[in-house]
């Protein structure tokens, strides 16, 4: 049986990501300002409003209209993680932190978030901006793969001259 | 009062852990009711019957189930040309379907079932045969053809419609009256 995959699923996705980063960032709080946590957490509730919405107007909302208020939600989430990235890399100066953040936060839900992506797009037999952004976000991830590979490899940094 | 009130790491850590649960569980039981929702969501068939200009007068005709109520003479073959037709209405895909048999009575082993000599379902698309699903007599039993009761899948394309022609014989000693019923499904491939 083919299973349905509802565009709703990217702002559960992304609820879930607003609340990990509620939890890290609270474990982190000596680098982060006081309120962020919660702040994150509030931006979890937003994703409730996302669903909450679907749910209301799910036969007056098309697919497509669906999809992209949930990806964009999505799109901030992750947006989100990365910023948090580079503000460990750039304004904290914390490379070590940047580097483990990178490969345990960073890449994983971006590679989750562009299977679903992908997934989607294929179930529902994507044309258009649809299948364009499946390339664009598989591209995407084969450079941040590679960034990470090289970003953790000392050799390749050492041969480089960046330390 | 809350101003001067610090929490401690490990306590704000718990409090936020606790909150994340109660948002994480209620957007998944939210999400989950909507995919039940979706599931449950009523469309029109794909693939429906509709009249054809030979319908056998009496039949009954909806979008996923018809009745053709056909007649059968002693010793003449009577064909109704286009029967019904079998409509692919999405616009942009084609759809396959085949023909199976479910039910038949007179049952194998009654008399009455010599008062036939074949009853036959030929498909036919714009130009040519496509399949069919053949009832014929032999003594008392109703042989089926194929054997296993059920057609291949033939993919119809995409807004056409092909349609079924009806053959039907009885022997010359059949007696008038007799009725038999045929029920066959019409399985569509989404």
């Amino acid at each position: 049986m083919l299973l349905l995959l509802l565009p709703e699923l990217f702002a559960l996705l992304a609820s879930d990501l607003f609340l990990l980063l509620s939890l890290l960032t609270c474990l982190l709080e000596e680098r982060f300002p006081k309120a962020i946590p919660y702040v994150y957490q509030a931006a979890a509730v937003m994703g409730f409003g996302h669903l909450m919405v679907s749910k209301m107007f799910l036969t007056v909302f098309d697919a497509e209209m669906r999809f992209w208020y949930n990806l964009f939600y999505l799109m901030v989430g992750l947006a989100n993680i990365i910023a948090v990235n580079i503000y460990f890399a750039v304004s904290q100066k914390t490379w070590f932190l940047a580097r483990v953040w990178s490969l345990a936060v960073t890449f994983p839900t971006l590679l989750i978030s562009t299977f679903f992506i992908y997934n989607y797009g294929y179930l529902q037999a994507a044309t258009g901006p649809i299948s364009t952004l499946q390339i664009i976000l598989m591209i995407s991830f084969a450079v941040l793969g590679v960034s990470v590979f090289v970003l953790f490899s000392q050799k390749i940094l050492e041969k480089l001259g960046w330390r | 009062m809350f101003g001067s009130l610090k929490l401690k790491k490990p306590t704000k850590f718990l409090i936020l852990l606790l909150t994340s649960i109660l948002i994480g569980a209620v957007n998944a039981a939210i999400f989950y009711t909507l995919t039940m929702e979706s599931q449950f969501l009523v469309s029109s068939p794909v693939i429906r019957f509709s009249s054809a200009p030979d319908e056998p007068s009496g039949s009954t005709v909806n979008d996923a189930w018809c009745m053709l109520n056909a007649t059968s003479y002693p010793n003449a073959t009577l064909t109704y040309e286009q029967a019904l037709y079998i409509e692919n209405t999405d616009g942009s895909n084609a759809h396959s379907f085949r023909l199976r048999h479910l039910d038949v009575s007179p049952v194998n082993g009654t008399a009455t079932v010599g008062n036939w000599s074949s009853i036959k379902f030929m498909v036919y698309n714009s130009t040519d045969f496509v399949c069919s699903l053949n009832y014929t007599v032999s003594g008392t039993d109703w042989i089926l053809e194929p054997s296993s009761g059920e057609t291949n899948y033939y993919s119809v394309p995409a807004s056409t419609s092909w349609w079924i022609r009806l053959e039907t014989l009885s022997p010359a000693t059949a007696t008038t009256g007799n009725t038999c019923y045929i029920t066959i499904a019409v399985d569509v491939q989404q």
